[in-house]
């Protein structure tokens, strides 16, 4: 049982990026994708309510491993995926359309969308650290040519900072991992185990503290920088900016939680082996100064998407802030706000693309009057932007007001306060910048007409589960987010 | 084996970690691309040398794998891409730096003694016996340090490739110092990724040169705040 839906996790986005490279007719690669993403979609949630009955799930080799934490991120994930397939398909259309994207461009970015969920799906369930490595720099590489899609100046620029930076990072981290594997090598034999999550787990206590941690150092430099938390995250800016807005989307609600579900990882083998305060100090730390980071940014901002990009740093930085907190009820925090920036960031960048669609431009200055080009979209932003800088009733107000009542009921009262301070400035920043694209009039005159139905419907359904996660949450999330609590726990 | 020959090895894996550091400074100390390349292909000849060594001294075979593959891709198909790189594009082949030669190599010099101190406090923190081979991770930690250093004073894209090439080599040799290499199949998928990167960055680097006429990064300065 468990070796099918491993198979289904993995086959299914393998076969699609297989099938996108034999076809080339624009309907079977769209059909290919969403089927792909949609059935992966599908198969993640099988394993969530797996994962409920039984903890944990491998392969007879213990190659693959999935519990509540794995079944979650691959959830989010998958889902992101399933709504950035369908949304890419209308925004291909038009791109055609306006002879921005000729045939083979179309197929490059199927293919690499395709390949792209798989890599993802490859870190999240591998059991091997090594593995996991080898995951995470193909996502770099699936990405590579996405992030260079439009082949301007900026964009190949962005894709070269970005393949440079990651994969300076990421040697890092291989580094970590190699530091990890020796410290566990007078508890296990060297062996293929020896590197398995799950084993390490089970002999944590007598891995050798004084090298893990220099091994944590390493994993959280290399992961941090995948995952853009300052000050490692000076590729994010450009890469989100240049890419095209669907696979930002993607980046920031799907790639950002698979190198935050890495750290996760090794923090609890840290926390487990070591015990005490030293990686939740290092995650508190990191946390408060990617906050700190994205404020200045946010408030001199020129590009709407690279104000999203600081606003993923900044949210990165609450995850792993959260995480830091280490309680019970910071880990529900950490949790359920990874759901929530990964709804609103995939809102927002759609959003995006509908406005920048409208003006032909991603300048914030150059766009003004949105509510009366497009009603719809321009709703969105404005009400999306109101969601991700946390203000009631929407979800991410319910995760943040969590994650600080955590800080203050574990003592934590100065990064707490800081915490707040930081949110606010970023809420300022964020209203002035968008009631100025909202309201007024637009000039020059820009002719009305907004992105297509199935893409206005997409976006809706992703504003009403933010609206809904800040009202109440069902009990089925409360279920999975709980079961992957228990493996934060460790 | 006995002790003699197994002396004979570990003084040969000495020799040339050795080797491969020499090979670095000289890649800090070259002012063309193409001894770039080729000094880069030497240090991973000599990369899988040292994996040939430690297969027949300590018996691990598994490794036999890594070290044909370190020569199979880093000496010799790495090498050759980057090159056919280089001599399809029509751009000036000397190295620009932003610190000069002496400097870079008293610096890189102060990197080896912190590298030789760092590996020690690792190996000190290790309550278990180390491998045999513990020795060289002195030179592999500062090969990490000069290959980031070369990334961020060489100018050229080609140079920041070799940088993290340096690195990457850097963090192979290790893992062959401390765990006598990683299981197979992680080796195998880390050889592929790196081969992956190298021949997307090396699309980029034509795309850079047909943008901007040019493959010093300084012309990658369009996206600021």
């Amino acid at each position: 049982m468990s070796t099918i839906l491993f198979a289904l996790l993995l086959g299914l986005p393998a076969t699609g990026t297989v099938l996108c490279a034999v076809f080339h007719s624009r309907r079977v690669l769209e059909t290919i994708t969403v089927a792909g993403a949609g059935l992966t979609f599908l198969s993640a949630l099988w394993l969530v309510t797996t994962v409920m009955q039984v903890r944990a799930l491998s392969t007879p080799q213990e190659w693959w491993y999935a519990d509540g934490l794995s079944a979650y991120v691959a959830a989010v994930v998958s889902g992101s995926a399933l709504v950035v397939a369908l949304y890419s398909t209308g925004y291909l259309r038009r791109q055609v359309r306006h002879r921005h994207v000729d045939g083979r461009q179309l197929w490059l970015y199927y293919l690499l969308l395709n390949a792209f969920l798989f890599t993802m799906m490859v870190v999240l369930l591998s059991n091997n650290l090594g593995v996991l490595w080898i995951g995470s720099e193909a996502t770099t590489l699936a990405t590579a040519f996405l992030v260079a899609f439009y082949e301007r100046e900026g964009s190949i620029e962005a894709a070269w900072k970005y393949v440079i930076i990651c994969s300076v990072g990421i040697a890092l981290a291989l580094f970590g991992i190699i530091l990890t594997y020796f410290s566990a090598l007078h508890v296990v034999p060297a062996s293929g185990n020896a590197l398995n999550w799950s084993s390490l787990m089970l002999v944590a206590k007598g891995l050798d503290p004084g090298v893990l941690k220099l091994a944590f150092i390493f994993v959280l430099v290399g992961f941090g920088t995948k995952a853009g938390l300052a000050p490692m995250h000076t590729w994010k800016p450009d890469a989100y900016g240049e890419a095209p807005a669907p696979i930002s989307a993607l980046m920031a609600a799907g790639l950002v939680n698979v190198a935050l579900y890495s750290l996760m990882r090794f923090y609890i083998l840290v926390n487990k082996a070591v015990g005490g305060s030293f990686a939740s100090t290092l995650f508190i730390i990191f946390g408060l100064v990617s906050m700190a980071v994205a404020v200045p940014f946010i408030l001199i901002q020129r590009d709407f998407k690279r104000l999203l990009a600081y606003s993923s740093v900044e949210h990165v930085g609450i995850i792993v802030f959260a995480l830091g907190l280490a309680t019970p009820l910071a880990y529900f925090g950490a949790l359920l706000h990874l759901l929530n920036n990964a709804i609103a960031k995939t809102l927002l960048f759609l959003t995006a693309s509908n406005v920048r669609m409208a003006y032909n431009s991603k300048i914030m200055r150059r766009v003004t009057g949105a509510i009366k080009v497009i009603p719809v979209s321009a709703t969105f932003l404005l009400v999306g932007v109101f969601a991700i800088t946390g203000s009631p009733p929407f979800g991410l107000f319910v995760s943040e007001f969590t994650i600080v009542s955590a800080g203050f009921a574990g003592g934590n009262v100065v990064p707490a306060v800081l915490f707040i301070g930081f949110n606010a400035a970023i809420f300022a920043g964020f209203i002035y910048y968008t009631s100025r694209m909202v309201f007024g009039e637009p000039h020059p005159p820009v002719k009305r007409g907004d992105a297509d139905t199935l893409s206005l419907l997409l976006l809706g359904v992703l504003l009403a589960a933010l609206l809904m996660l800040g009202v109440f949450i069902p009990s089925s999330l409360q279920e999975c987010i709980e079961n992957a609590l228990t493996v934060l726990k460790g | 084996m006995d002790s003699t020959n197994l002396q004979t090895v570990g003084l040969l894996i000495d020799i040339f970690a050795a080797a491969i550091l020499v090979t670095a400074f000289l890649v800090v100390s070259s002012r063309s691309l193409v001894f770039y390349i080729r000094l880069f292909a030497l240090q991973s000849f000599f990369l899988g040398i040292v994996a040939f060594l430690v297969v027949l001294g300590y018996g691990e075979t598994h490794i036999l794998i890594a070290a044909v593959l370190t020569i199979a891709v880093k000496a010799i198909a790495i090498p050759f891409v980057l090159s056919r790189v280089i001599d399809r594009i029509n751009v000036h082949k000397e190295v620009d730096f932003s610190i000069n030669i002496t400097v870079s190599l008293l610096l890189c010099g102060g990197m080896v003694i912190l590298a030789d101190s760092v590996a020690h406090s690792i190996l000190d923190a290790q309550r278990a016996d180390a491998p045999a081979v513990s020795r060289v991770l002195s030179v592999s930690i500062a090969m990490m340090l000069i290959g980031l250093f070369i990334m961020t004073t060489r100018k050229k894209a080609i140079t920041q490739i070799v940088g993290l090439l340096t690195m990457e080599n850097g963090v192979f040799l290790s893992g062959l110092s401390i765990t006598y290499g990683m299981p197979l199949i992680v080796e195998v998928g880390i050889f592929f990724d790196i081969l992956v990167a190298v021949l997307i960055l090396g699309v980029f680097i034509f795309r850079i040169n047909k943008t901007f006429e040019s493959i010093s990064i300084d012309s990658l300065r369009s996206l600021r705040e």
